[in-house]
């Protein structure tokens, strides 16, 4: 065999589970997106429109004119900030419990991994509803906070925002811990010492030589928690109570009540659009600004 | 290097100084010094006392696992005592937080940031000092060319090779013109070549600069070389502390016989003042009288193999039989075997080419001058 076909041949393996299962599917979303719905769910493969990209920003109004329409605007933006945040709780929450995690000694530091990994064995719904109990009025939160006295009346937590930050927090935090954690696991002590010998504190040390290291992991943490709970849907809806609507729920209706494929697979590309974007900018300043170290 | 630079630094070194009472002699002086590990299982330093001279280049010297590198990491503040206390210039640094402490170290694997320039580096232990900024600019600047890294600010570690990674880890340390400077094993990852020229180097620095060096190595040869003073460590224990001619010469526990350089150790019983019977019978003599002891007392006689010379046989000293003879450039060492069963280790400088006079199995007899001969408890 000569060796352009050998490594055709070593290579294909991966590129035929990434097209099957990545770049097939994708395709065919990017056709459904420009496709009329059928009339009673599914798609006529026959007929092509750009309706379902037009629909995103505008409606017909009575006149049968192109009005602007800022509601799925406004459940993007809705989306993105409630995405936000859950990166920022859980690297708040996630960057400490990584750091200490880091400096246990070498046979605790296997069992701590395991333990942050261990909710992933159980299915998001359990876990969701599991926080339903908790949360609800008469629930263990609230009945805890009304027996020390902190509230006199019941906390309606439960279809709030804050439950479903609560929810996404809880959810994604592995995804936060684990990345950050392998970048500090493997950062030299010597060098954290050589901080603090030439007369960093503890706080200078994390914040001019730990953090700058962590870097790597942070970034990874945030991309993972970012992306997925953006289009989260399962936490805001059980929850948020499905108040108000998310990116990840207005699809899933497009497929499911609505049956109009079409602006479901639109609304999906816009948003891939959007964080593929956002992606590139920060690859770009990255490489350009501060050097990554090797 | 630049004689205004040094001057500064001088200069820069006694406004840092002003502060304190600078007539103390000691620069560090630890007293009985206990620190184990693993609950105690382990005593990494078992009661150990030294007093360090201000401005001396002075080396820990030992295996790996005698305790220098816990001794000089306790000095640092890495590492708590469990008894005992570390005074630099009069100061007790006991409980003190490492960057609350007067020293800097020089570590091992160099630990640059490698997320920062060379200058940012060297700038960091300044910026922690809030030295304002044109201060700082100046003083990289002078660190730089000290360390002979000129143009280099710029680089990011990774473009640098090992010895000037180290050079940068050195201006780093040296910036905030620290009182004594740690250095474990600084230069153990260089390539021999490297490392010679760092060792001259180092002891330039630190005659320029004038501040005390603190030096870990397990290289008995870098010791010798560089130090002022040498501390031999076995077993969490100073065993001497002398000038490299004193460990040398006068080595006085058989360890440190053993440890620093090639030497022959010999038993013997102590028939008279300077007197000594070998186990095979034969008795020699020694300029000087060791440890006192009374008669039938068992020590050590210490013979360093250029301190032995060859004789025919019949001639005064051990008679042996010439096992092998090792040509190694600069010296010949002959393996003798003698009456007794040991291999003594014999060399002769190779000053009028190589001339073997004698070949393997021709009978000997191996020489001992008086002087030659050290006497340690056994």
């Amino acid at each position: 065999m000569s060796a352009p076909l050998r490594r055709a041949g070593l290579v294909a393996p991966a590129m035929l589970t990434i097209g099957v299962l990545l770049v097939l599917p994708l395709c065919l979303m990017a056709v459904i997106s420009t496709l009329v719905r059928g009339p009673s769910g599914g798609v006529i493969w026959s007929e092509h429109t750009l309706d379902a990209y037009v629909q995103f920003l505008f409606e017909r109004d009575l006149m049968d004119r192109l009005v602007v329409n800022t509601d799925y605007i406004r459940i993007f933006a809705r989306s993105f900030g409630l995405a936000a945040m859950t990166t920022a709780l859980t690297l708040l929450v996630g960057f400490p419990t990584a750091l200490w995690m880091a400096f246990q000694p070498a046979s605790r530091r296997t069992l701590l991994v395991f333990v942050v990994t261990v909710p992933f064995w159980t299915n998001i719904l359990v876990r969701s509803y599991a926080w339903v109990l908790l949360l609800r009025n008469g629930g263990v939160v609230d009945w805890t906070l009304m027996k020390l006295g902190v509230t006199t009346q019941p906390v309606s937590i439960l279809y709030t925002p804050l439950a479903t930050a609560i929810g996404l927090v809880y959810s994604f935090l592995p995804y936060m811990i684990l990345p950050i954690y392998v970048s500090l696991e493997k950062l030299d002590r010597r060098l954290i010492e050589a901080a603090f010998d030439l007369g960093a504190d503890r706080w200078r040390a994390l914040r001019r030589v730990i953090l700058p290291l962590a870097m790597p992991g942070i970034i990874g943490g945030a991309i993972l928690v970012f992306v997925p709970a953006l289009g989260a849907f399962i936490t805001p809806e059980i929850l948020g109570g499905g108040k108000s609507l998310m990116i990840g729920s207005l699809i899933q209706q497009q497929f499911g009540q609505s049956r109009n494929w079409p602006f479901g697979a639109a609304l999906a590309f816009v948003l891939l659009a959007i964080v593929l974007l956002a992606l590139m900018a920060h690859a770009l300043r990255y490489r350009s600004g501060v050097k990554a170290p090797p | 290097m630049a004689e205004a630079t040094v001057l500064e630094l001088r200069q820069h070194d006694r406004t840092a100084r002003s502060g304190g009472i600078a007539a103390a002699d000691t620069a560090v002086e630890c007293r009985d010094l206990v620190k184990t590990f693993a609950g105690g299982v382990v005593r990494a330093l078992d009661g150990v006392s030294v007093a360090i001279r201000a401005n001396e280049f002075f080396t820990l010297l030992g295996p790996s696992g005698c305790g220098k590198t816990t001794l000089l990491r306790i000095i640092a503040g890495f590492e708590t005592q469990d008894a005992g206390s570390v005074l630099v210039h009069g100061q007790a640094l006991d409980g003190l937080p490492p960057f609350r402490r007067p020293v800097n170290t020089v570590f091992q694997s160099y630990a640059v940031f490698p997320h920062m320039t060379v200058e940012q580096n060297i700038a960091f232990g300044l910026e922690m000092q809030r030295r304002p900024r044109q201060d700082i600019g100046r003083r990289v600047a002078e660190m730089l060319t000290l360390v002979k890294l000129d143009g280099m600010g710029k680089r990011m570690p990774a473009q640098l090779s090992g010895g000037q990674q180290q050079r940068v880890a050195l201006a780093r340390a040296l910036a905030t013109a620290p009182r004594v400077l740690l250095l474990d094993e600084p230069l153990s990852a260089l390539d021999l070549k490297l490392r010679t020229g760092m060792q001259l180097e180092l002891k330039r620095l630190q005659a320029e600069i004038g501040i005390t060096f603190i030096f870990v190595t397990h290289d008995q040869h870098e010791a010798l070389t560089m130090s002022d003073r040498i501390a031999v460590m076995n077993g969490g224990k100073i065993l001497q502390i002398g000038t490299p001619e004193e460990i040398y010469e006068r080595p006085s526990a058989r360890f440190v016989a053993d440890f620093i350089g090639e030497t022959n150790l010999l038993e013997a019983t102590r028939i008279g003042e300077r007197r000594f019977r070998l186990a095979s019978g034969e008795t020699v003599e020694t300029a000087e009288a060791g440890p006192a002891g009374p008669a039938g007392d068992a020590v050590t006689l210490a013979i360093r193999p250029e301190r032995a010379n060859l004789a025919p046989p019949e001639s005064a000293g051990l008679a042996g039989r010439v096992e092998q003879i090792v040509y190694e450039g600069t010296d010949t060492t002959y393996y003798v075997l003698l009456a007794s069963g040991f291999r003594f280790r014999l060399s002769e400088q190779n000053r009028d080419g190589a001339q073997p006079r004698v070949r393997p199995g021709d009978a000997v007899a191996v020489a001992l001058p008086a002087a030659a001969i050290q006497v340690l408890v056994a």
